[in-house]
């Protein structure tokens, strides 16, 4: 019936038509402002402190529960046998509370995100190798899987953090990560394909425990709201 | 039948196989318990067996910037006194590290301790026990990084809060709060802590723990009332496993006391609610106001038979109500008005509401219903009144004669029976409808009496056309004010003129002026028209029972009109009761206020009887009773207009 039809139609053009416009209105979840666009409401910057320091919490729980899987052997003295040094050893991250409280706002972020970018590729490999081994239970993929992408994403909001920082004049414009993260990678990067699973693992976690611990230093240091 | 048993089997087969497992999961539990106790066993033996040797007891940092390494000297003895051992330790945070002795000794707790200085977060540490001759006694190195090491402190300021108590006041709630450890640098961010709280009854070590949480303060819901608990809360890092120690013990009871308070209210609204009833009942029996008793305490209707007395009934007159029932003397108690009139065509005509339109007779006449019923030159049946009482007489009825009440004025017994049924107070109310409908069917049942005293047809009361209304009884009568009639029947030649057709005498001025709109009161001639005639009622003016103002009636008969069209044009039949006309002597007298005592389906007024102002001569002598105040009269809306002033 073509009568019938008619308002069907209609029905469905209005649909997409508003569809589009709430595409092209941005209408949704609120992002991130990038450029302090007018017409989008952006975070605090506790806000967004508060969201990055979440998800590394959670990505040095999801290592911690790794690593222990991976360790197998219970030593009452939690002996961790470190074969090799991780590959991100060379990047000089302050070993203590008051280094880290003394080192200036825009190298702690530099640090941060230099850790970050470091190990996205052996993580990357890692879930691979892990997904390929018959060994491991789904669990444990699942669980690499889900690392890897979250160090993909929290470098993302670090840089977010690290750009609204910059544009509230928190901090300077020296941070140079945000230009090239590839040149924040140590020229032998290749080093990590050298490790193993429960090396890397171990490294991991130590690392990840870093990010958290400097980021919630950061984060009581420029904006102590609450939760400090 | 058969499923049920497939069923049953079924069930007796997982049943089977459930038990099964059970049975084989004991199996394994056992035997993996059996095996932990034997490698313990086991390993006790070994060490038993080999004296152990020194190592580390443990390496704790508090608040990760320093920490602290404790170490024994196992089963060599002769390793126990200070400085026999020595702590070395490997820092790997460069490639180029070497062994470096324990920057702090406590020989007497045997601690080596690690200041900030020597403390660096993230790198691996390696501990080793040597002796005065440089013998390592551990094979392996006793390794770890400092963040795997924290134990915080436990919390401090631990106290707690009592939330609410339970509707039931058996168990109640509570919060719990406390503040990080100082030394841990929580402000700072550098240790991010979770906190775990712990609770048991009173001298028993059933320990409950709560769950995990990084907030400083926790609800624990579900305690006992009268119990007392404990309450301690240890703490970790985030994400890490090692727990600090547990803090000193709360203890935490609450008594009964304060379930009391919840039943003190409940107990004070009801001891007030029952007052205020008490007070309210009090108030009624106080006032002992009609109206207030009517509302609260509706009467009961009494049994109410048409014709009878409930008073009757109550005092048990047995007598009289069966001659009532019996019909004695009265034709029966089927005395519903309609009955009365069915012999009387005229009856059905003078029915106001054009419903009962059955009778052929009454179409035709109902034009003419006001000429025909003040025509006196219409014959007046036999059951005209004629007598001493205004008596309207019908259509059929001589209006010569129609003048006198009911029969029953002869009658002494009906009267007095009519006086006892009628109620004698108008607030009777609807007893007196009773009586009247009562006294209604005891007039019926007489013959017409012809009242020679009369001598005059006038069956007209002397009412005027408008009545004043003083007075609204309760019982629904209504009062009017006499003293019209004097100027009405001056007014009106036309009545006297009808007084002389009727040949009547004084009571043809009563005649009332069919033609001008007056009023009368219509005393229905109960042999033609089933009404009560009043001259009952002015016979009953004598009131007979009394108690009731307007117990008699009033029967006016209509008198037939002489000029039809002039009277009915002007008939203004609205069922007002007028006064008494003083100058009749066959009519009861209209008093000044009369009492409307019912409605009948005709849609006349029974009124009241008039007081009695002079005994008719007429009125056979019946028992003195009181005069009832008022006139009563039995008034048709047709009737009406032909009611001579």
């Amino acid at each position: 019936m073509p009568g019938s039809i008619g308002p069907v139609s209609v029905v469905w053009v209005v649909l997409v038509y508003l569809l589009f416009c709430s595409r092209l209105l941005g209408v949704g979840a609120a992002p991130i402002c990038t450029n302090a666009q007018a017409g989008c409401h952006a975070l605090s910057l506790a806000n967004l402190f508060d969201r990055v320091i979440q998800h590394s919490a959670r990505m040095h729980g999801i290592s911690n529960d790794l690593h222990s899987e991976f360790y197998f052997l219970p030593s009452k003295n939690q002996i961790g046998r470190v074969s090799r040094n991780c590959h991100t050893s060379n990047i000089f991250t302050p070993n203590g509370k008051e280094n880290a409280q003394r080192m200036a706002r825009e190298e702690l972020t530099e640090v941060i995100l230099k850790l970050l970018v470091a190990w996205r590729d052996p993580l990357w490999h890692f879930q691979q190798s892990i997904a390929h081994h018959h060994d491991f239970n789904n669990f444990s993929t699942n669980k690499a899987l889900e690392m890897s992408d979250m160090v993909h994403e929290l470098r993302k909001g670090v840089e977010k953090v690290a750009e609204k920082m910059q544009m509230m004049g928190i901090i300077s414009n020296s941070v140079s990560s945000l230009a090239s993260p590839e040149a924040l990678l140590p020229s032998d990067s290749a080093e990590w394909r050298l490790m193993k699973d429960y090396d890397l693992l171990y490294c991991f976690r130590r690392d990840s425990n870093k990010v958290q611990n400097y980021l919630k230093i950061l984060k009581c240091r420029i904006v102590p709201e609450h939760g400090c | 039948m058969s499923v049920s048993s497939s069923s049953s089997s079924s069930s007796s087969t997982t049943s089977s196989s459930s038990t099964s497992n059970l049975l084989l999961l004991l199996l394994v539990s056992s035997l993996d318990w059996l095996s932990t106790r034997g490698s313990a066993l086991a390993m006790d033996h070994m060490t038993s067996s080999a004296p152990v040797g020194p190592h580390f007891t443990e390496c704790v940092s508090r608040e990760q910037e320093t920490f602290r390494c404790w170490w024994s000297p196992g089963g060599f003895h002769n390793l126990s006194s200070p400085g026999a051992l020595r702590v070395f330790y490997l820092k790997k945070d460069s490639p180029t590290s070497e062994w470096k002795e324990c920057p702090e000794y406590s020989h007497l707790k045997r601690e080596c301790f690690f200041d900030v200085n020597h403390t660096s977060v993230w790198v691996p540490y390696c501990m080793q026990l040597r002796g005065q001759n440089n013998v390592t006694y551990l094979d392996e190195d006793y390794c770890f990084t400092v963040e795997n090491i924290v134990r915080p402190d436990p919390p401090v300021s631990l106290n707690w809060t009592l939330l609410n108590i339970s509707p039931s006041g058996l168990s109640y709630d509570v919060m719990v709060n406390w503040e990080p450890p100082p030394s841990a640098d929580v402000g700072a961010g550098w240790m991010r802590i979770e906190y775990e709280i712990q609770y048991t009854e009173r001298n028993t070590s059933n320990w409950e723990a709560l769950e995990m949480q990084p907030h400083t303060q926790q609800t624990i819901y579900g305690l006992q009332i009268g119990k007392e608990y404990q309450v301690h809360i240890r703490c970790r890092m985030q994400a890490f496993v090692k727990f600090g120690e547990f803090s000193d013990s709360v203890f935490i009871q609450v008594t009964e006391i304060p379930s009391q308070d919840s039943n003190v209210p409940f107990k004070l609204a009801l001891i007030f609610g029952v007052l205020g009833i008490l007070i309210l009942i009090l108030l009624i029996g106080i006032s002992q106001q009609p109206r207030l008793m009517m509302i609260l305490l509706p009467p009961v209707p009494a049994p109410k038979i048409k014709g009878i007395d409930p008073e009757l009934l109550k005092k048990g007159k047995l007598d009289e109500l069966n001659f009532i029932l019996s019909g004695g003397g009265m034709g029966g108690l089927s005395t519903y008005a309609p009955d009365f009139y069915q012999d009387e065509p005229w009856v059905e005509f003078i029915e106001v509401d054009a419903e009962d339109a059955d009778a052929a007779e009454k179409e035709e006449n109902q034009g003419s219903d006001t000429q025909r019923l003040l025509d006196p030159a219409q014959p007046v049946s036999h059951h005209m009144n004629i007598g001493c009482a205004n008596a309207i007489s019908f259509p059929d009825d001589d209006s010569g004669r129609a003048s006198c009440y009911d029969p029953d004025l002869h009658d002494q017994d009906t009267l007095m029976l009519m006086a006892t049924l009628l109620p004698g107070q108008p607030e009777a109310g609807e007893d007196s409808f009773d009586v009247v409908e009562s006294a209604l069917v005891i007039e019926r049942s007489k013959r017409p009496l012809v009242q020679a005293q009369t001598g005059g047809p006038q069956t007209w009361l002397n009412t005027d056309f408008y009545a004043q209304v003083s007075n609204v009884m309760p019982s629904g009568g209504v009062v009017l004010s006499p003293g019209q009639q004097l100027r009405l029947q001056e007014s009106t030649s036309a009545t006297e003129e009808e007084a002389q057709k009727k040949g009547k005498g004084s009571e043809d001025s009563e005649v009332k002026a069919q033609k001008e709109l007056q009023f009368q009161l219509l005393v229905v001639d109960p042999e033609g028209s089933g009404y009560t005639t009043e001259s009952n009622a002015r016979q009953i003016s004598t009131p007979p029972s009394t108690p009731m103002p307007g117990s008699g009636y009033q029967t006016i008969h209509p008198q037939p009109v002489e000029t039809k069209p002039a009277a009915t044009a002007e008939n203004n039949q609205s069922p007002y009761i007028l006064p008494d006309s003083p100058q009749s002597q066959f009519f009861a007298p209209v008093a000044d206020y009369t009492v409307v005592q019912e409605v009948d389906s005709q849609h006349s007024l029974l009124l009241n009887p008039p007081p009695r102002q002079s005994p008719p001569p007429c009125l056979p002598h019946h028992p003195a009773k009181a005069l009832p105040a008022m006139p009563v009269g039995y008034v048709t809306p047709d009737l009406l207009g032909n009611l001579s002033p």
